[in-house]
């Protein structure tokens, strides 16, 4: 086991460090135990521990070690146990962590398809295009072989789901980026009185003061103390990963306890942008080869984590920080071989290495003037690239400055603004103002902004104050320090680390016509890796620009999209709402061992063990079923009438008081809406039933209706469906059950006919109304009672009738009753295109009213022309009784595949001892008696007829109105 | 018979901590009242907003609808359309520091003492279901009560508890 400091990469404890050398930590790597610290990254713990390679480039399999040490190094993505593509230069290590490479195979040490590296030349950019579009035939087989070569890691599909919270915000201010100037900017928002959120990427805030100098982590400790003190909601270790319409910006937090990545979607009034900015590499020769590392990750590694990262240097730099790196260097004990000044026009063709494969590390730096130097180290320090992602998401166009090799934010909406390094350049001192200044600009539009929306809303107080003017940007600009423009050697190297596309590719692509930056970045890849362009994409328009022979300027850059950096998919789903309802009556059935079935959002008994055996109860003794989800509508006002006249096909202005009228709603095409019944309970109350699931859908149909069309109506229309709890008591017994329960309703045949409807109490408990209806074809009772009473009814009728023998029954034996008596389901055996004549009850299609949702076409439907080329229901059994038809199986002309109808319900019926079903055909083989065919599943035809009746059981109706 | 007591819609228990309390209060009568706009006028409470009227909490939660919540003598036009919706809709009540937080796993609106002060009502998609909520605040602590459809009322009690356990709240 290689101890944290055992092989002299460790160096003694600086002031700086972040790690705890008190709480060593275990983990493996590639299946070998590694120790590091408490604090330690896994690429720092690595590279403590002598690991020089941490993984193989995309294409050509190249060793990769650590390039930027930080969460945007495209060479250190590794597989955490199950866990696939996580940033070993950001990841904390924990105690028993499993860590590997990807994208090795078998191993990294001896990678087999590393052989792509030797055929370079012919995998140029544009080989899958140019090599698998023809022919296009075998297109499935390609991609069956290059699935093979896809990179990444591997997700277990054994792996237990994550809990994934999610939170909604609405922050006067998000400031994204904790650096100098984006604490800043938090804290004076803070102290105008705003409610900030600061999102910083890294665990800490501090931006590249947490890796300088004691002075500078002390700044960042002052700030940071300052910030939270003024009550700002940091959140580190996240992210702004966008910037959507209206400041919706997402924000992927990774630093919850117990749970993954969450994802905040905050609606801010002002979004401060202040990421800071990335280093960017240079293009040369051998630029990917283990030991080749950019200046701010040497400085993080030695500050920070205390790790040396070689043990000779060359310093490639142009700017102070790769000048201070080389300090760095050498107070860490590292010999500096030679400092390359890109100022003074000094530069590095190429990183040689000292042998193949696995040990392919830089043992020499080849400078411009030709001259070697051995080195295991070299440093590039050569420009930053400004992260104008959430700008471009706001619609900013960022512009190039060739004075300071790099973008700048073109002017972005009023309600963003930059600060920070995006900005500008100067001394600490001079960001910190610039933060704090747009911190007050950003709290004062914010305050706009919130008076804006407290006075569109009713629910806050009402607003008496105008509108305070909008606040003018008088900030002083940040300065910008010149910079040359260094991108690329006389050599070729890699751009895109991600992607290994080279600057050859690259101009090869514009050779061949792919010049604009948006079509070689699609047709290279360049810039769509997992780096996203953070890293590539200045070069990237840099050598197009060569190419082409214009300045940056001209070329332009891409389009920063979302995310700014990967979200889980865990995260992005969230947490998950699945409404489901239940009855008040559902805890018994679950407790009685019913097999529940999910309809719709409904949890609902299917039934209780049995379904046929609870079929034969309810025809021969009595049953009960809950059916509370039957939607319910209260209906009140003088113009019911008229609505309920508008809304059915049949009439309705002459039901009187207790009656109940059964309707078939159609919308304005004709084609079948809902069906249910309707009853009167007073003059002006009445209560519409509808299919369980077309409640929702028949509200909002008859409010459009009264709010659009009839607004003089005087109707009142209330969702009641589950403020009672409905219960149908159906079988012979049915009445002796009920009376059993119910004070003061009559329930003779002459006092309480089918189709009325009672108010009464019900086992004790008032203002409960019933009706002689049912979907079972027996004799029923339909109980609508109060639900906070529900289950105290529903056991009362099961107590009362024990010696009737009263059982529940579930959906499925209702299903069968309902087709033994034919009664149609709409949505099962109706469909999109079935129009009221097709269900065959032309009786209840009233076109001499004046008007009613669906009267035209169904004028129309009804003609003999129109009736020609419409399908009907009809009743169908087969010839066979033992055989049930599964539902879907297509009614076919005999002898030939031409389909003339499909069976749409079916099921063993126990009350006939046969088959019966329910299907939809053509006209000319829906009369009575005609034969047809059916095709099952497999095949087979088997022949059937079309019965008389849609019921199939008791077609007279004399149980039912027994 | 003497009528049997109110069965509650859920059968779990609610978080009780400093932090964040969920009752259930499905059994307190709720009426809700309703207008023509050519009709009488209903109770003096402004649409988006609650206020204690005769002993009831009367929340105007549509334009010209009301809730008129808990026992109490609110003098109302006859004329009005009035349905007892006690059974019909459960409601609960979040009370505690961290209930605005709870709120916002569950709900994309924005809860924050401008935009929600106590004494505001709206409707919102909590958990993917349609509620009344009610910014109805205790002892100068947030308190919110939620309607919803009895049907959802075990689920919606159920999210709004995993809500109060997220990590943040712990």
């Amino acid at each position: 086991m290689a101890r944290p400091d055992s092989n002299g990469r460790r160096l003694p404890s600086l002031p700086t460090e972040v790690i705890n050398r008190n709480e060593p930590i275990t983990f493996s790597w590639d299946g070998q135990p590694i120790t590091g610290y408490q604090g330690d990254t896994i690429t720092s713990a690595l590279t403590a521990a002598g690991v020089d390679v941490m993984g193989r480039s995309l294409k050509y399999h190249r060793p990769r070690g650590l390039l930027t040490a930080d969460y945007w190094d495209p060479n250190t993505i590794v597989q955490v146990g199950d866990e696939p593509n996580v940033r070993a230069g950001h990841r904390r290590i924990e105690a028993g962590m499993e860590v590997g490479p990807q994208n090795v195979w078998p191993s990294l040490r001896f990678d087999v398809r590393a052989v792509n590296d030797r055929f370079g030349p012919f995998l140029r950019a544009g080989f899958y295009y140019r090599t698998f579009m023809r022919p296009q035939r075998l297109w499935p087989v390609y991609e069956r072989i290059l699935a093979q070569f896809a990179p990444g890691g591997e997700v277990d599909p054994e792996t237990p789901h994550s809990h994934h919270d999610k939170r909604y915000a609405h922050p006067d201010v998000v400031v994204a980026g904790g650096g100098p100037a984006g604490m800043a900017a938090a804290l004076t928002a803070a102290q105008a009185g705003a409610q900030v959120m600061l999102v910083e990427h890294e665990p800490l805030l501090g931006g590249h003061l947490r890796w300088g100098d004691a002075d500078d982590i002390g700044i960042a400790d002052e700030l940071e103390a300052a910030v939270r003190d003024a009550g700002v909601e940091v959140l580190s270790n996240s992210t702004v990963t966008g910037r959507y319409e209206d400041n919706w910006v997402a924000i992927v937090q990774r630093s919850l306890p117990l749970s993954g990545e969450r994802l905040i979607k905050a609606r801010a009034k002002v979004l401060v942008v202040a990421p800071g900015l990335i280093e960017r590499p240079y293009v040369f020769a051998g630029n990917d080869r283990p030991g080749v590392v950019l200046s701010g990750a040497v400085r993080r590694l030695v500050n920070m984590y205390a790790v040396k990262p070689g043990s000779r240097a060359v310093v490639f730099s142009a700017n102070p920080e790769g000048d201070a790196t080389a300090s760095v260097l050498e107070q860490a004990g590292i010999e500096i071989a030679r400092l390359v000044d890109g100022r003074q026009g000094e530069t590095v063709a190429a990183a040689h290495g000292s042998g193949r494969g696995i040990a392919h590390r830089v043992s020499g730096v080849e400078l411009g003037d030709g001259t070697t130097v051995d080195a295991d180290l070299l440093v590039i320090a050569v420009g930053w690239t400004a992260p104008t992602s959430l700008l471009n998401m706001a619609g900013d166009r960022p512009v190039y400055d060739p004075t300071t090799a790099r973008f700048f934010p073109g002017g972005p909406p009023d309600n963003v603004l930059a600060t920070g390094g995006i900005s500008g350049d100067g001394t600490l001192d001079e960001l910190v103002d610039h933060g704090r200044a747009t911190g007050r600009l950003a709290a004062e539009r914010a305050g706009v902004v919130a008076h804006r929306l407290r006075t569109l809303t009713t629910r806050s107080r009402p607003v008496e104050d105008p509108e305070p003017p909008w606040p003018g940007d008088h900030r002083l600009p940040l300065t910008r320090d010149p910079h040359p423009e260094l991108f690329r050697s006389s050599t070729h190297g890699l751009v895109d680390f991600s992607e290994d596309i080279s600057s050859k590719d690259l101009m090869a692509a514009a050779s061949e016509g792919y010049d604009s930056v948006e079509l070689v970045k699609r047709f290279t890849t360049a810039t769509m890796g997992p780096a996203q362009g953070k890293l590539e994409t200045v070069n990237t328009v840099a050598v197009l620009a060569e190419a082409r022979g214009e300045s940056i300027a001209e070329v332009g850059t891409t389009v920063w999209r979302p995310p700014f950096a990967p979200i889980t998919l865990g995260a992005l789903a969230g947490r998950v709402f699945e409404p489901t309802r239940v009855s008040s009556i559902q805890p018994w059935h679950n407790r009685h061992g019913a097999t529940a079935i999910l309809a719709g959002q409904w949890i609902r008994p299917d039934h209780y063990g049995d379904p046929q055996a609870e079929v034969r109860n309810v025809r021969e003794n009595v049953g009960i079923i809950d059916v509370t989800p039957l939607g319910k509508l209260d209906l009140r006002g003088p113009d019911v009438p008229h609505l309920l006249g508008l809304l059915y096909t049949n009439k309705w202005m002459q039901l009187p008081v207790g009656g109940v009228r059964y309707g078939m709603m159609c919308a304005e095409d004709g084609v079948v809406l809902d069906d249910g019944v309707t009853g009167r309970l007073t003059d002006d109350h009445y209560i519409m039933t509808t299919t369980s699931s077309g409640a929702a859908t028949v509200w909002e149909w008859a409010e459009m209706w009264l709010q659009t069309e009839r607004p003089d109506w005087h109707v009142h229309v209330t969702p009641v469906t589950t403020a009672y709890t409905s219960i149908n008591v159906a079988g012979p017994r049915s009445r002796q059950l009920v009376e059993r329960v119910v004070d003061g309703i009559d329930l003779s045949p002459e006092a309480f006919a089918y189709m009325q409807v009672r108010r009464g109490t019900v086992a004790g408990v008032a203002q409960c109304f019933m009706w002689r209806i049912g979907f079972t074809g027996e004799l029923s009772f339909e109980l609508h009672v109060p639900a906070g009473h529900g289950l105290h009814v529903w056991e009362a009728l099961l107590d009362a009738g024990a010696d009737l023998g009263v059982q529940p029954f579930g959906l499925e034996a209702q299903r069968i009753m309902r087709l033994e008596k034919g009664h149609f389901i709409v949505g099962q055996d109706t469909d999109a295109l079935t129009t009221a004549p097709s269900t065959g009850m032309t009786g209840l299609i009233k076109t001499d009213k004046n008007d009613f949702a669906g009267r035209p076409e169904l004028v129309w439907a009804l003609e003999p022309e129109a009736r020609a080329g419409a399908p009907l229901v009809v009743a169908i059994q087969t010839t066979d009784p033992t055989i049930v038809p599964p539902e879907a199986s297509q009614i076919v002309r005999p002898g030939t595949n031409e389909i003339l109808g499909r069976i749409t319900s079916s099921r063993f019926s126990p009350t006939l001892g046969r088959s019966v079903s329910l299907g939809q055909v053509q006209p000319e083989v829906a009369a009575p008696g005609s034969v047809l065919t059916i095709q099952l599943i497999g095949g087979d035809r088997i022949p059937a007829r079309v019965m008389e009746h849609h019921a199939h059981v008791d077609p007279e109706g004399e149980r039912l109105r027994g | 018979m003497a009528e049997p007591p109110f069965e509650s819609p859920v059968s779990t228990p609610g978080p009780t901590g400093a932090a964040l309390t969920l009752i259930d209060e499905s059994a307190s009568p709720k009426l809700v009242v309703r207008r023509f706009p050519d009709g009488p006028d209903g109770p003096d409470v402004a649409f988006g907003r609650a206020a204690p009227v005769g002993g009831a909490l009367v929340v105007g939660i549509r334009p010209d609808e009301w809730w008129v919540l808990g026992d109490g003598n609110v003098d109302m036009d006859p004329a009005l359309t009035m349905v007892d919706l006690t059974h019909g809709r459960a409601q609960f009540r979040l009370t505690g520091p961290a209930a605005t937080t709870a709120l916002e796993t569950v709900c994309s609106l924005d809860w924050s003492d401008p935009m929600m002060p106590n004494g505001a009502a709206t409707s919102a998609s909590v958990a993917k279901v349609i509620c009344d909520v009610v910014r109805d605040d205790r002892d100068g602590v947030a308190s919110y009560l939620l309607l919803v459809d009895r049907s959802f009322a075990q689920y919606l009690f159920d999210a709004l508890r995993d809500a109060a356990g997220q990590p943040s709240l712990r």
